[in-house]
């Protein structure tokens, strides 16, 4: 009996996602560009089991690069609202089409100017009414009796939710290093949790040269140290510039004798620096906003205490974790 | 053909008040329909068990939706049962019954309740010719259809050979067409999956739940036809709405639970009371209570004072006043 029903509910359950499969049609097309060509977020809403399954579509979405956030309809009303701007998309979840909080809010959505989707089985509910675009996610029969618990409905809803999803990340052409970067969770995610001071190189695997230093030097030194860069440093280790294979590239362009050149012409001196209590994902997306590959740590008074590149982040074949190593321990050069 | 869209919800099956010479009891049918209206999504009269439609004449089946119109007057939807034993009959009941609500001028919505394998064919194939008939059937009126698959029903005529189901890719077929609106579904959960997936090209197609217990395991989303709401009426729209979800939430949230799962308890003790002899033991404690004049049905029945008793106790009980 026990296996009988175990079977009758997940039947009845695969049937209301596959009921959705035919009603899949223009709505959800427009959802889809709605949300491409939108510069704000995607606020997910429902309240209770909804409420649930709207927080799972939220970070579905967000681990799959639609940055989103979750609005609890009762707190929408005391102040949470604030959160959701004209640029936003709200997707709003309700079976019935009439939840009391979800259409309490959905006017003052109107009015802040945000685009509406709503995913709702009551087709004629005032929510539906109510919503810009609608899709149908409603069921031929609940597994649950007599409506204790929504069950295939809010399955059908999560289905149609992750729909959304993935039908995105083919539209942003996601791909998999994006899928790293939004999961702390997997193997590189676990790198980019640790702390910079965990994963920066340090002692006499950071390049550096002291100010003066001959051009020669300075390329011998990237070389050697294989980071695609070397620091340049003045006295006590303090930080003074940064040169990078670039620097030296577009030097060589403009001037041929680069040799007789000082390496205070050549270096960038405010290299980007970050904190070594930093994480990873902290550095990465510092590089990211600055277009650039390398990051110094530094101490309270400017002086070296690592570097870290971009390949460390993402995983090149050295990369290790300095974790027990003093960071200044034979730094001396 | 009139696009009705056709009604979602609890669908009354209600008996058929008799007097004792066996005409409709109109006054006991007003006071049923007063009762059940403002509580039902739709009614369906002269059903072949509950309401006894497999034994009513034509004569009567024409008397019954003649009074019910008077009564109704388009407050809710009318289902009404037009199957007799063969396809010359049935005409000539779905002509008849057109004509009462033509000349009644009747503007409320009025659904042709078919059971199609009753009287099609007596053979293993009784399915094929099936999108033919309702093409004629549906070129004769202008209201809609909606199927009866009943294969307990079609079984009790003893015929070996006869299938007891309407074939999936027939279904498929006639759900193409606009003048059928819905199904009332008996029969196994994977059947009525299968039917499911038969009729999801039309949108709003209705699949009703046929069996009450089945709708209070897994209720269908389109409704439940219903002889316990002739009894309790209110806990069946309570049930109903609930089921579908109808009212969504509640303030007092486990308090409402506790309250549904009451209410399901109640129906699921009174159906085991009544579904021994639905039709008598409805009319008997609908009889007792006033609410119609006499237990009277078509044929005699056996002595139900025992279950009537049982029923009126649960009922009085459950403060279900009838």
């Amino acid at each position: 009996m026990v296996i009988k029903q175990a079977k009758e509910v997940l039947k009845i359950e695969a049937q209301g996602i596959l009921s959705l499969v035919d009603r899949v049609g223009p709505e959800f097309e427009k959802a889809i560009e709605s949300i491409m060509k939108a510069k704000g977020r995607v606020i997910i809403t429902g309240m209770g089991k909804s409420g649930l399954v709207a927080r799972k579509i939220a970070a579905t979405l967000n681990s799959t690069g639609t940055p989103s956030q979750f609005l609890h309809p009762a707190e929408a009303i005391h102040g949470d609202l604030g959160m959701v701007t004209s640029d936003d998309i709200v997707v709003a979840i309700s079976n019935s089409g009439h939840t009391t909080e979800i259409n309490n809010i959905l006017p003052m959505l109107k009015k802040i100017g945000a685009k509406i989707v709503g995913f709702t089985g009551g087709m004629d509910s005032p929510m539906a009414e109510a919503c810009d675009l609608v899709i149908d996610v409603g069921v031929e029969r609940e597994a649950c009796p007599m409506g204790m618990a929504p069950t295939a409905s809010t399955t059908a809803a999560l289905a149609m939710g992750d729909a959304l999803a993935v039908v995105l990340i083919n539209r942003r052409h996601f791909n998999q290093d994006d899928f790293k970067r939004f999961h702390p969770g997997g193997s590189l995610g676990e790198r980019l949790a640790v702390k910079v001071r965990e994963i920066m190189l340090i002692n006499d695997r950071i390049p550096m040269v002291p100010l003066g230093s001959k051009v020669q030097q300075v390329i011998e030194e990237i070389d050697a140290k294989k980071v695609g860069a070397t620091l340049i440093i003045g006295k006590d280790r303090k930080l003074a510039g940064i040169v990078s294979d670039g620097d030296l590239r577009r030097v060589l362009l403009r001037n041929k004798n680069i040799h007789g050149m000082k390496i205070e012409d050549i270096m960038s001196p405010s290299p980007k620096t970050i904190d070594e209590s930093r994480t990873a994902a902290e550095a990465l997306g510092l590089m990211e906003l600055n277009a650039i590959t390398h990051l110094v740590i530094v101490d309270k008074h400017n002086r070296v205490k690592g570097v870290v590149h971009l390949h460390d982040l993402l995983g090149r074949k050295d990369f290790k974790i300095n974790a027990g190593l003093s960071p200044t321990a034979g730094a001396d050069r | 053909m009139q696009a009705l869209v056709p009604p979602r919800g609890l669908i009354v099956d209600l008996i058929t008040p008799l007097k004792h010479d066996r005409s409709i009891d109109g006054q006991g049918l007003g006071h049923l329909l007063d009762r059940l209206s403002p509580l039902a999504h739709a009614v369906f009269l002269a059903s072949p068990d509950t309401g006894e439609g497999k034994n009513l004449s034509l004569a009567q089946r024409l008397e019954l939706l003649e009074k019910a119109l008077v009564v109704v007057r388009g407050r809710i939807p009318i289902l009404f049962w037009i199957t007799q034993e063969d396809e010359e009959k049935t005409t000539e009941t779905l002509l008849g019954l057109k004509k009462t609500l033509e000349r009644r001028r009747y503007e409320g919505q009025v659904f042709w309740v078919d059971t199609p394998l009753y009287y099609h064919s007596n053979y293993y194939h009784s399915n094929r010719g099936l999108p033919a008939l309702y093409r004629k059937l549906s070129s004769m009126v202008n209201k809609p259809f909606i199927l009866h698959n009943a294969p307990e029903f079609i079984r009790s005529l003893a015929k070996p050979m006869k299938r007891s189901n309407i074939r999936t890719a027939i279904l498929k077929e006639l759900v193409s067409f606009k003048a059928i609106a819905g199904l009332i579904f008996l029969g196994s959960l994977d059947r009525s999956h299968n039917y499911q997936k038969a009729c999801r090209s039309r949108a709003r197609f209705r699949i009703y739940d046929g069996d009450e217990t089945h709708f209070m395991d897994h209720p269908s989303m389109s409704g439940v036809v219903s002889s316990g709401a002739n009894l309790a009426p209110e806990a069946w729209q309570k049930i109903t709405e609930s089921s579908l979800r109808i009212t969504a939430d509640q303030d007092n949230y486990p308090e409402y639970l506790q309250q549904v799962w009451d209410l399901g308890q109640y129906l699921r003790d009174l159906k085991g009371i009544y579904q021994r002899m639905p039709v008598t033991i409805i009319k008997e404690v609908l009889a007792d209570k006033g609410i119609i004049e006499t237990p009277t049905c078509i044929f005699p029945t056996k002595d139900v004072k025992e279950s009537k008793q049982r029923a009126k106790e649960l009922m009085d009980r459950f403060g279900d006043r009838a």
